[in-house]
């Protein structure tokens, strides 16, 4: 067989092809467990540190983590009607996947898409923080456009379902120095005490630029803008606004003021 | 030439991006911090070791038909075994460095060693030029990278170095340096210095004025 | 069609792959210093770009993706891990069949392009524009709007740098500046400006 002719062509190409998909499916199979545990770690962390539960100063290892993340009451909720969803298991769902799947997405009607997500899941996974029989602290994932990339973000909110206990994005890629000035704590730890809701539960809360008289009513529900990253805070303004409306998480507020909820999984 | 001017030669003297200008793409993108830039360096030059190690053992194998197609898999697929790798034990880095790693399979560098040296080479040549090229490469890559993370945010690798004035400090960020466009500057800086040092490296002229006429009339 | 000329707009202007997010500069650099050549290049990306990132879309879409081998009973495959190697390949085989095909039917065009159309497998722009487009999830639609947005955009971005080197040429430029390094600093200073049109939106 020459060099050139076709066949020795045709074995290359196949033992080249046989080689190397061999090889990369090898390093796939083998390093997807690593993985999932990875991205699992994250998100115990993300939602950990809003709590409020992990021993101040310490940070716990991995495995702690982990166990913590575990022992959390996770349930899963339909957002449109704000009940309990049973059938979902919460530890597996991937609200990521749902958005595009035609039966657990849906497309969000374009006047009401002021985060400009296009689609939504169905459903959300949400995060009960007990003291006791008593509800702390609801978290609740979020999310919506910004200037260059998707925020994704969890907030976590007190057991009047109106202040905010704390307020973390865990995933962004606005401009460095400006734009992801949304991730640092110097700017986040601003959100706490916060209101979102006024006395008629209309969604209040805003990132702004105005500068308003300290002691007035305006402060309660707004926390300052980043300059230089105009669109982006308008952006979590935005994201604040839908998930907290009617077509997000308004329904499962309402429902959980009107029966609040008990441990154990008892939810309606 | 020898082995040693083989691995020594890509460090400046025929530094692939300053003077080449290969795999520029990313060096502007991920330069804002120094970490993200060794991450890319050591991703970078384990394909290119790979890369001319393969073509190397097969080089008298290839017919000329599917030369670059071949090339084009063995690269990819190391690239997508490094970005696995990196998925699972750097999931911060590779989510910041997310398309720039798939992106080193069409860095010219690694295609242009591949064909340059590794289709004529044995393979002791073929590991020292990857990695004096790699080298070469992390070289320019480390040097943007700590001007830009240093004056754009006071930190070298995450550590503090300069106080930051609103913490009580005195350096005020730059935040041009965070953004892609100094790079650019930067790379572009590094270039006059190194012609300045090393004429030899200059572009000749494309055209030479002609002299003006009332000169030769004196 | 709101969506396609969003999409497609955004592509050319407020994401362009050369200025904002600098793909496909080393083989302008290195290559080209004439208007006429950066246009034909350009041309020959368009094409490219319009035909590759639909075509990946349908490939990731249909056969790699998560449940999308539902249809064969293999609905928890991912095989997401092999799209840089189809995509690169989907790239590389379509340069090869357009090299073909414009040499038996454009056989004028073909010789303009030269060597810049297979130089085009290892540009960074064809392939960035394929990733980004999977990890933005775009619809076939999209992607459709999105590759030829690409493409335009990188042509429109490459010529206009093409243009301004041949005006500097004339220009007095301090010796180990000339060439490259002028050219550094200029295509920096142009993505700086085209930083002042994010954030505008249709």
């Amino acid at each position: 067989m020459s060099k050139d002719s076709p066949q020795k062509a045709l074995l290359i190409v196949a033992l080249t092809a046989m080689i190397c998909s061999t090889l990369v499916s090898a390093a796939v199979v083998m390093l997807r467990p690593v993985q999932m545990n990875n991205q699992l770690l994250e998100r115990s962390r993300n939602i950990m540190q809003l709590t409020g539960l992990l021993p101040a100063g310490e940070v716990p290892d991995d495995e702690e983590m982990l166990a913590l993340f575990k022992s959390l009451d996770t349930r899963v909720i339909e957002i449109s009607s704000g009940r309990f969803e049973h059938e979902i298991d919460p530890h597996t769902f991937d609200k990521r996947r749902a958005v595009n799947d035609p039966e657990l997405g849906l497309r969000i009607p374009p006047d009401l898409d002021v985060a400009s997500m296009g689609r939504r899941s169905r459903y959300a996974p949400v995060y009960l923080v007990w003291n006791g029989d008593e509800l702390d602290r609801l978290i609740l994932p979020v999310r919506g456009s910004g200037m260059w990339s998707m925020l994704y973000g969890y907030i976590a909110v007190e057991d009047d379902l109106s202040t905010i206990a704390g307020m973390s994005f865990y995933e962004q890629n606005e401009t460095p120095g400006l734009g992801d000035q949304i991730t640092h704590e110097h700017w986040l730890e601003h959100w706490r005490g916060r209101r979102i809701f006024d006395d008629h539960w209309n969604v209040m809360f805003r990132v702004s630029e105005d500068t308003v008289a300290a002691g007035s009513e305006a402060v309660l529900y707004e926390v300052d803008a980043l300059s230089g990253a105009t669109v982006t805070a308008n952006a979590v303004t935005n994201l604040m606004h839908y998930w907290f409306g009617p077509h997000g998480y308004g329904p499962f507020i309402e429902t959980l003021r009107e029966q609040p909820p008990t441990p154990a999984g008892a939810g309606s | 030439m020898s082995i040693q001017q083989t691995f020594s030669d890509p460090l400046i003297k025929e530094n692939p991006v300053t003077l080449h200008v290969l795999g520029i793409c990313s060096a502007l993108a991920i330069t804002n911090s120094v970490t993200s830039s060794l991450i890319m360096s050591v991703a970078l030059t384990t394909v290119l070791v790979i890369s001319n190690m393969a073509i190397s053992l097969v080089r008298h194998h290839l017919p000329s038909s599917v030369r670059l197609i071949v090339q084009i898999t063995i690269i990819a697929s190391a690239v997508t075994v490094i970005d696995q790798f990196l998925k699972a034990y750097m999931p911060d880095a590779a989510r910041t460095l997310s398309v720039y790693i798939s992106l080193i399979v069409t860095n010219c560098i690694v295609l242009g060693r591949a064909e340059a040296c590794a289709m004529k080479s044995g393979m002791g040549v073929s590991i020292m030029d990857a990695l004096g090229n790699g080298l070469g490469y992390s070289l320019v890559l480390i040097f943007v990278s700590t001007i830009r993370e240093l004056m754009g945010n006071g930190t070298l690798m995450g550590f503090r170095i300069l106080p930051l004035a609103h913490e009580g400090g005195w350096f005020q960020e730059n935040a041009l340096f965070l953004l892609a466009p100094s790079a650019f500057f930067i790379i572009g800086v590094m270039v006059w210095g190194i012609r300045s040092w090393k004429p030899e490296q200059k572009e000749p002229a494309d055209f030479k004025p002609l002299p003006m006429p009332s000169e030769e009339n004196r | 069609m709101n969506a396609f000329f969003e999409v497609f707009l955004r592509a050319v202007f407020l994401e362009n792959l050369a200025l904002a997010f600098f793909l496909g500069m080393c083989t302008f650099l290195a290559v080209s210093k004439q208007v006429k050549t950066t246009l034909t290049l350009g041309i020959a990306v368009i094409v490219v770009e319009t035909i590759s990132v639909p075509l990946n879309n349908l490939i990731f879409n249909l056969l790699l993706r998560q449940g999308a081998l539902d249809w064969a009973g293999l609905g928890q495959m991912d095989f997401s891990f092999l799209g840089l190697l189809s995509q690169i390949a989907v790239i590389a085989a379509m340069i090869q069949i357009l090299e073909i095909v414009l040499h038996r039917f454009l056989p004028a065009l073909y010789q303009s392009l030269g060597i810049y159309l297979p130089l085009l497998t290892v540009n960074c722009a064809i392939l960035g524009a394929s990733l980004f487009m999977v990890q933005r999830d775009y619809t076939f639609v999209e992607s459709v709007a999105y590759g030829s947005g690409a493409g335009v955009g990188w042509a429109l971005a490459i010529a206009a740098l093409a243009g301004l080197r041949e005006k500097m040429k004339y220009s007095d430029i301090p010796e180990g500046l000339e060439g490259l390094g002028i050219s550094f600093i200029t295509t920096g200073l142009i993505s700086l400006a085209f930083m002042g049109v994010a954030g505008i939106t249709f």
